[in-house]
């Protein structure tokens, strides 16, 4: 029998999970770039409205934010509004603005640009939650020589391990999370996650126009600036010390294709809570992507992400009367695919699975994190586009499909429900909602 | 027996025929498809250009791009490699530069362009962008 605190929790990492997917369906779709470069937003993303970036979107974040159309500067501000309807298979349905977000985002220099997004949640009751979201502000130096090829290289100082990365492969950009019981230290929708709530550097290099590697490093933010910024410090990742992100990619973009394969690494070791023992914990994951854009008219955006995370954890307590286990591993697979009919109408099929080694004291009776879980979207974007009414902002309306086949390791029951209680089913997590998002 | 004005017109003919096929032998003056071109163009240019008349992008707007004098876009800051250069963007110098890097066309260009080596492809976007008038 699962113990009541550990059920509590499940039912808590559940909700908050679902919660922080249905949060995460903003897009990173920023008007203010496409005012500063004169582009329209389907140059950087095939359906118009991010975050999946096309090989110039990632070029322009490789530039460091910097690109430009020549005539001055733009104010480097943009909004997104987001008004949803979301249907839980068990629940009651709501219909709510679920998110406002103010992003500061341009050039300061050829050399000097930035993302920043200050995001509003709802938190129901009309109330809103506002958070410090992701940061990521560079300074790079352009078209370098080195052996006679084309680099560029830059530095990043931002609050989210793989969020720099210019593919968008990686959970921290991708809009797909997993939700689940734990997950990867890569994973932002992972309990205790780092993603906002530490600070770090990152250098970063491309080398004649196809490898880029990154290094970098981060430590947690003070709880007290976590709450300050906006996040409940019951999230906290703890104290991190000898952290360490690494990223080696190569991209080939061919105009009408593109294709790129990577690895990532990112390793701490974490005290959770802070005055406890160590964990050590290493994240090695692998990624690739391809994408099919021929002349715009139909686009194909895959992309497969695998991420193996090792856990020697510092102690192995007894919880509930069973003894933890000192080590454990996780691994979060992600495999999508997106098409776009004139950078417009999409349809976008996603599998999320992630699975860990068993452990009762931990995970609880069923001694199993494994969750899976799949969305499906249908969206239509009518502008930002060359040819629309206004090529530098957009609406996306979407409809989403999420649905869970396995929690806890379950399809039934996942929570363990005591004699004569209705039982909680996998299925019951899933979700339907509707989204209608604004940026201008 | 051909009387000598019919030769002299069969000489003539033949002669219009060989040129004519020369012509045809050449990238430069094969008659591009114009439809097929704003495909290429999709894919190879409109991320930095646009078509529109006064919008420029990364690069200027390239509407009437065929006959105007290189870097005579009022508004655009274009580099000066490209400011002091004496072309006009006939079809013969779009082809010369466009089936070669950028770099090495105008060294000191802004342009960052590998080439269009595909000869098919080349003329039917130099005929679309004869279209954008």
């Amino acid at each position: 029998m699962l113990p009541i605190s550990n059920r509590r929790h499940a039912i808590r990492a559940a909700l908050a999970t679902l919660l922080l997917f249905l949060a995460s369906t903003a897009a990173h779709a920023i008007p203010a770039y496409a005012r500063q470069t004169g582009a329209a937003c389907a140059d950087c993303h095939a359906g118009s409205y991010g975050p999946a970036l096309t090989p110039y979107g990632m070029r322009f974040k490789l530039n460091g934010y910097t690109d430009t159309d020549g005539k001055g500067h733009k104010i480097p501000l943009s909004m997104q509004l987001i008004e949803s309807h979301s249907a839980p298979a068990r629940g009651d349905s709501s219909t709510q603005l679920s998110e406002g977000d103010l992003y500061l985002a341009g050039r300061l220099t050829d050399q000097v640009g930035g993302y920043v997004k200050i995001e509003a949640d709802h938190t129901g009751h009309n109330t809103y939650n506002t958070r410090l979201s992701n940061i990521d502000l560079r300074f790079v130096a352009k078209e370098l020589k080195v052996h006679g090829k084309e680099a560029l290289f830059g530095v990043s100082v931002n609050n989210s391990p793989g969020f720099t990365d210019p593919v968008g492969t990686l959970p921290a950009f991708s809009t797909l999370v997993r939700a689940g019981v734990t997950g990867t230290l890569l994973n932002p929708s992972s309990p205790n996650s780092l993603a906002n709530r530490v600070i770090g550097a990152s250098v970063y290099g491309l080398y004649d126009s196809n490898w880029y590697g990154e290094v970098g490093t981060y430590r947690s933010l003070p709880t007290s600036q976590q709450d300050h910024l906006g996040y409940n410090v019951a999230g906290d990742p703890g104290r991190l010390s000898d952290t360490g992100y690494v990223r080696l990619a190569y991209m080939k973009d061919m105009k009408r294709q593109f294709f790129s394969a990577g690895v990532v690494g990112l390793t701490t070791k974490r005290q959770l809570p802070r005055s406890g023992p160590s964990d050590d914990l290493t994240d090695l994951g692998y990624d690739l992507s391809y994408q099919y854009l021929g002349n715009r008219e139909h686009i194909v955006q895959v992309a497969y992400v695998n991420i193996l995370e090792r856990r020697d954890y510092g102690s192995a307590p007894v919880i509930g009367g069973v003894q933890a286990r000192d080590h454990g591993n996780v691994h979060d697979q992600t495999a999508s695919v997106t098409y776009t009919f004139r950078q417009s109408y999409g349809l976008s099929v996603s599998h999320m699975k992630s699975t860990g080694s068993n452990d009762v004291a931990r995970y609880g009776p069923s001694g199993s994190p494994d969750t899976t879980s799949n969305l499906l979207t249908v969206f239509w974007t009518p502008f930002g586009r060359d040819d629309s009414y206004t090529s530098i902002a957009n609406l996306k309306l979407a409809a989403n499909w999420f649905r869970f086949t396995r929690f806890n390791g379950r399809g039934d029951d996942i929570f363990f429900a005591p004699p004569g209680a209705r039982p909680t089913n996998a299925g019951d997590l899933n979700a339907f909602f509707v989204t209608a998002s604004l940026a201008f | 027996m051909l009387n000598p004005i019919v030769r002299q017109s069969l000489r003539l003919a033949a002669m219009a025929l060989l040129a004519s096929g020369g012509a045809l032998a050449s990238p430069l003056a094969r008659a591009g498809d114009a439809k097929a071109g704003a495909d290429v163009f999709k894919s190879e240019c409109a991320e930095c250009h646009a078509v529109k008349e006064g919008r420029n992008k990364k690069g200027p707007s390239l509407f009437g791009i065929v006959g105007r004098k290189a870097g005579s876009v009022t508004d655009y800051d274009y580099s000066d490699a490209l400011k002091q250069s004496p072309w006009t963007w006939t079809p013969q110098q779009l082809h010369t530069y466009l089936s070669q890097p950028a770099k090495i066309a105008n060294p000191g260009t802004k342009m960052k362009y590998d080439g269009l080596t595909d000869a098919t492809q080349l003329d039917d976007l130099i005929s679309y962008l004869d279209t954008l008038h």
